[in-house]
């Protein structure tokens, strides 16, 4: 069964390379949100997330909302443990997804079907399991023989469904996404919505982040609202969305 | 992605309540990266053989234009500088050619791995993958290259075949190439810590192998060093670390002090490694 724990968990980042200090001070309060902080080596940290406790179990879908820069792409991260927590602790029980960016790591000199190969070994597929699933995925991508050719030859939009459809094959239990739909025609939107939703259903526990209520409505059913890295709610999605408008 | 052992790795204290269960040390969680990194060697080799397939793409010879440009520089710089420096071509050729192949593998891993971390920030960033990985990774795109460059020596193995041979110590090649490849590894992750903490490595790295290059042995005999400067040659790893290499490509005996030296090395290469990526692991990902 999965499920996720986090016990006061925070995440700093150091932020290096900047010379002006009251002004970098001033313009990261203002960008980020976050609090920005100095540690004893004097370099400038920026507290991404503080001390966040949450408790996501099974079949929760949790819809990640917050301003730019209120720490939802680092949370996410956070549980795809790219990130590992500066202070607390996090727990996590299940195999992870995570659909965060989708476009690095695809090598454009090689053709479509080299990249499915080599981003389902990354996401630890194995050889086997890929081949197993290759024509799904290529009747995914819509992109037929395209899939024989470089990708460097093709529209971003093409890309887009190449790069969705490979990580749309792995079954996860906890699936992670941040800010995906929306690229490539309405032929593929409409596609990608049906694949996504029988990928909601079988994962355990959804995270996602987006900006659109609408996807918060239709597919969650609790939503956290982040706020300068802090929680600001966590529970219903009627009632998170609508703290979140009526503080904007 | 195995998250059973990640859940394990990342952290932590099952937090329920007042049950906090033992959290692995810092040690623990890097040796679990360089393990995890051993076990993914599929990835890794798949990584770096497309990493040089990659490069030669569109080019009709493909991989082997690393041989060719390989055979100009050693052939023309034989030539060059057997002439240049009065020696004999017998000797001076086979000696050259064998130096820089030992010499090419040894000064790319330094200089690449330093950026080895900082290159794959794409994908540390979107997939949790062990660190280690990217090492081996870069560690191993190099080795590849070495086996298409070493083909430069069979013609020098037939021509001056008095000096270069194949014989019982060729085989010593691969203990050699086992011991570079452990070290590029240890070594691997410091430089790439480095690397991606502080930007300005990777050009210091790189002007210290130009100098590097010139105070080994390669281009010159160490004969030639007069007894009382031999301390340049004794303490300079790099000659070592060459000659693991050079001895059993020219089919002679290697030197015990080679020996030595590379093992202390590479004993200090583990222990900084160790120390270093068990403190500075988990903020990696934060430099970059």
């Amino acid at each position: 069964m999965a499920m996720i724990n986090l016990h006061s968990v925070s995440v700093a980042f150091p932020v290096y390379n900047l010379n002006s200090r009251s002004f970098k001070k001033y313009f990261l309060r203002m960008a980020t949100g976050g609090k920005v902080v100095e540690d004893a080596n004097k370099h400038v940290m920026v507290k991404a997330l503080n001390n966040i406790s949450l408790r996501f179990e099974h079949g929760d879908r949790v819809g990640l909302i917050g301003h730019n820069g209120s720490g939802k792409s680092t949370l996410l991260r956070l549980l795809a443990t790219i990130y590992e927590p500066t202070a607390g602790h996090l727990t996590i029980q299940g195999h992870i997804s995570p659909m965060l960016d989708l476009m690095p790591g695809m090598e454009t000199e090689l053709t479509g079907y080299e990249n499915i190969t080599i981003r389902g070994r990354l996401q630890g597929l194995t050889l086997q399991e890929i081949k197993q699933q290759a024509d799904e995925i290529a009747e995914l991508t819509g992109l037929g023989d395209y899939l024989s050719m470089p990708v460097r030859t093709y529209s971003s939009g093409m890309m887009v469904r190449l790069a969705f459809a490979i990580s749309a094959s792995i079954k996860p239990d906890i699936l992670l996404i941040d800010e995906i739909f929306g690229a490539g025609d309405a032929n593929f939107i409409e596609k990608a919505r049906q694949k996504m939703i029988s990928l909601l259903n079988q994962s355990s526990i959804v995270v996602l982040a987006t900006h659109s209520d609408e996807l918060i409505t239709e597919f969650c059913n609790k939503a956290l609202l982040l706020e300068a890295g802090q929680v600001k709610f966590f529970g219903d999605t009627e009632k998170a969305l609508e703290i979140y408008h009526n503080k904007g | 992605m195995n998250i059973e052992s990640v859940a394990t790795d990342l952290a932590s204290p099952l937090i329920n309540d007042s049950v906090v269960l033992k959290q692995p040390s810092h040690y623990q969680l890097a040796l679990k990266d360089l393990m995890s990194g051993l076990k993914k060697w599929t990835i890794w080799l798949m990584l770096a053989y497309q990493d040089v397939k990659l490069r030669y793409r569109r080019s009709i010879l493909g991989p082997f234009w690393i041989t060719i440009s390989m055979a100009i520089t050693v052939y023309s710089m034989g030539y060059l500088y057997g002439h240049l420096f009065h020696s004999n071509l017998q000797t001076y050729f086979p000696f050259l050619v064998a130096g820089m192949l030992g010499w090419s593998l040894i000064s790319s891993q330094f200089s690449d791995l330093t950026e080895a971390l900082t290159q794959s920030e794409s994908l540390i960033k979107q997939i949790k993958l062990p660190y280690s990985l990217y090492i081996h990774r870069v560690a191993m795109r190099n080795v590849i290259i070495f086996f298409h460059n070493i083909i430069v020596i069979i013609p020098i193995l037939a021509i001056y075949h008095e000096v270069a041979k194949v014989n019982f110590y060729s085989l010593m090649l691969i203990p050699g190439l086992l011991l570079i490849y452990i070290n590029s590894i240890s070594y691997g992750l410091v430089l790439g810590m480095l690397g991606a903490r502080y930007r300005d490595i990777v050009q210091i790295v790189k002007s210290l192998i130009q100098v590097a290059f010139f105070l080994t042995p390669i281009m010159w005999n160490p004969i030639l060093l007069p007894e009382k400067d031999r301390f340049i040659i004794l303490f300079n790893p790099f000659y070592s670390f060459v000659e693991l290499i050079r001895a059993p490509l020219l089919g002679s005996k290697p030197e015990w002090s080679i020996f030595a030296m590379v093992t202390v090395v590479t004993v200090l290469g583990i222990f900084l490694c160790m120390r270093m990526f068990s403190k500075y692991r988990a903020r990696i990902v934060y430099w970059l």
